[in-house]
């Protein structure tokens, strides 16, 4: 078994006395295009966001209202004839569970990991809030935390993020500077689109492991 | 219904102490009977192009591409310019974050450390997302024989590394796994693995696989990774998956391991805006993978789910020899496969021809590195060093210059082959003196008369037939420059 100590000490050891310091810049084959193409300025990041979305099959809608957007996830549930919906322990998401109830749908909201693990895996659509989303990339960003389970965006095939359109970024480096430099949560996840494969033939699967039956409502 | 363990029918594991030939030499011989496969070159092709287009397509899109790659580039040469510090800042950062680190010299270490840590947790089921770090040190096989005793059913969870478990077989392309195999294939392995007759049909063939899965996720008792990047500032290990595998086995079970090369550190959280941005794009031509999951030490109190025990294996396994000396590049590489798709060599023989678990450009850089270069000795030949793969990295590594720097490493080892040498040391006295030059010319002539047929030079029998076997040469011209140049041209 190798010791700290002597493996910290063995590399120093080899990155001080080494000879050779790499100096080749990489070429200039990548030349520098001498104008952003039009397509990547982003006036209205919302409609950005659900442009990129739909291009990788995920749906994503507009809701005018918190009204608005309770009233798509109610039918979402409904056309997908869901039973369980297991959500985040969030405010954001508490008005929800009347008109679910209303349509016969099940409401879990887990608070303790057996409780998560008993019902993530049987719930048929699973809802949460994001923390950001990215619009060129049609990407959410999901932080773990108290409540926030990570199953429930990854287990029922149907998953679906209602967020306010004032979280919807630009770019990817923008939301990767939110966490730079400062603490971290315990699982950050970019997640963009449905889960797919093509690891066949290379023919495209959706749904592989994750949900395939993604949707973002974007409210305001 | 529980997962037939794989069967065995290709041993993979390295076995040079027991006599046995690695399995490494001989790309030659393995390398023609490939490229004469007509659906594995079929495959091949299509992954190849469809992948080299998407890339282009993307990174053309983006007019950062060329500053981030060097950008890239800049900060790995920094990286491995102070690697102690940043790993021992990365430990300090999991350690902080109530994670475990170990730091493991070889793939010995990491299967004792797994194995004792199965044992002591009592683990029956183990999740693997795809690792290429794991596929390298064979720790499925290592840790089944070695710990029997715990009767371990360990399970690939990326669709093609499953695929790959359960025919016995390994990845042919990093990031393609099982591209060689056709559908007829994979509707026999996965038809075995259901115990009935599945339709060669690619949705239901996945959706076997995504209920057989499941039940592995749920009860998984250690979920283990490798990792894209470690970052240092903060503890992070980057994922990247298209299938919700590298999330869920980093997500459901109580233990998460990950298995990281030390080459994979990068310094600050904020460097993930250069690497993400190019790896996705040069690997599968998307802007980002569907899940990009970034875990930091255990979960946090109050957390639902997550691993309640998190630990880092930091592994060396010949990396830490190539620092500081004239391939610290090969350590750059972010596994991407962007050199493998652009390769000539790879487009015509595909991945297993290489004998090794890295393959194309960079498999033939760094096998010989990181396993000894006389162990792998023609796999620094295995290029036209045309240099496609240094211009399609992301990271600018200067693939080819590390191959010719390969190759002059081995004849001044004295690896190359008697007869290579010989012909050099004919050929450099010839050049030193212009009577013998002045006969050789004329000797050449002559001496290729029997051997033209169609207007080239033909195959030639013998200690040259390495180089004639596979090239139809020119005839020389009836008169050189230098007969033509008196006569006054």
């Amino acid at each position: 078994m190798a010791d700290r100590a002597e493996f910290l000490a063995s590399i120093r050891h080899r990155t001080r006395t080494g000879k050779y310091k790499p100096t080749h810049a990489p070429d200039v084959a990548w030349t520098p295009k001498e104008s952003p193409p039009e397509t990547r300025l982003i006036e209205d990041p919302s409609a950005r966001f659900i442009e990129k979305l739909e291009a990788l099959k995920g749906h994503g809608f507009r809701a005018e209202s918190g009204d608005e957007a309770r009233e798509y996830v109610v039918s979402l549930a409904r056309s997908r004839g869901a039973k369980l919906l297991v959500r985040w322990d969030d405010e954001e998401l508490a008005g929800f569970d009347a008109p679910l109830a209303d349509a016969g749908v099940e409401v879990a909201v887990p608070r303790d990991p057996e409780g998560l693990r008993e019902v993530a895996g049987r719930a048929d659509v699973g809802l949460s809030t994001a923390s950001w989303a990215i619009a060129e990339t049609g990407s959410l960003v999901l932080e773990s935390g108290q409540g926030r389970g990570r199953s429930v965006t990854l287990l029922p095939p149907t998953y679906v993020a209602v967020l306010r359109a004032d979280r919807i970024l630009g770019t990817v480096p923008e939301a990767i500077s939110k966490y730079a430099g400062g603490k971290v949560p315990a699982n950050v996840c970019f997640h963009t689109g449905p889960s797919r494969s093509g690891d066949i033939e290379m023919s495209l699967v959706v749904g592989m492991h994750g949900p395939g039956d993604v949707h973002v409502v974007v409210v305001g | 219904m529980e997962t037939k363990k794989p069967p065995r029918q290709r041993d993979t594991r390295d076995r040079r102490e027991e006599g046995i030939v690695s399995p490494v030499e001989g790309f030659n011989e393995r390398g023609r009977k490939a490229a004469g496969d007509k659906a594995l070159h079929d495959a091949i092709q299509l992954f190849t192009h469809k992948s080299v287009a998407g890339r282009n397509a993307v990174l053309n899109a983006l007019p950062e591409a060329p500053e981030l790659r060097e950008r890239a580039y800049g900060i790995k040469q920094r990286t491995m310019a102070n690697l102690d510090r940043y790993l021992e800042q990365m430990a300090d950062a999991v350690e902080d974050r109530g994670g475990n680190v170990f730091f493991a010299d070889d793939g010995e270490d990491v299967v004792r450390y797994i194995g004792e840590l199965a044992r002591r947790r009592g683990a029956k089921v183990i999740t693997k997302s795809k690792s290429m770090a794991t596929e390298e040190i064979e720790l499925n096989h290592r840790l089944e024989e070695d710990y029997a005793d715990l009767d371990l059913e360990i399970v690939e969870t990326d669709l093609g590394e499953w695929i790959a478990q359960l025919a016995g077989d390994t990845p042919s392309h990093i990031v393609g796994p099982i591209l060689h195999m056709n559908l007829e294939r994979v509707t026999k392995i996965l038809s075995g693995a259901a115990g009935e007759n599945l339709p060669p049909n690619v949705q239901a063939l996945a959706a076997f696989a995504r209920k057989r899965l499941r039940q592995k996720f749920l009860t998984a008792d250690v979920g283990i990774t490798g990792a894209n990047f470690g970052v240092a500032e903060t503890g992070t290990i980057v994922t990247v998956t298209n299938e919700g595998n590298g999330r869920l086995v980093t997500s459901v079970p109580p233990v998460h391991v990950v298995v990281m090369g030390i080459e994979k550190l990068i310094p600050r959280f904020e460097d993930l805006s250069v690497f993400t941005r190019l790896l996705a794009r040069s690997g599968t031509g998307q802007e980002l993978t569907v899940y990009t999951n970034f875990v930091t030490g255990p979960r946090a109190e109050g957390e639902l789910d997550g691993a309640e025990e998190f630990h880092l294996i930091l592994m060396d396994n010949g990396r830490s020899k190539l620092l500081g000396t004239p391939f610290e590049e090969a350590l750059y590489c972010i596994r991407c496969g962007a050199c493998l798709n652009v390769c000539p060599v790879y487009r015509q023989t595909g991945g297993h021809a290489y004998g090794s678990t890295y393959s194309g450009p960079i498999g033939a850089v760094i096998t010989p590195l990181l396993k000894g270069t006389d162990e792998a000795k023609d796999l620094p030949h295995a290029s036209s060093l045309c240099g496609a793969c240094w211009e399609a990295c992301p990271v600018g590594i200067p693939l080819h210059d590390l191959l010719l720097k390969l190759r002059n490493h081995q004849v001044e080892e004295g690896l190359a082959g008697k007869g290579q040498k010989a012909a050099f040391k004919v050929f450099e006295n010839t050049m030193k003196s212009p009577a013998l030059y002045n006969i050789s010319r004329k000797a050449g002539r002559l001496a290729q008369k029997p051997l033209l047929k169609d207007g080239s030079v033909k195959p030639v029998p013998g200690p040259t037939s390495g180089w004639t076997g596979s090239r139809d040469l020119p005839p020389l011209a009836k008169k050189s420059f230098r007969e033509l140049w008196k006569e006054g041209i």
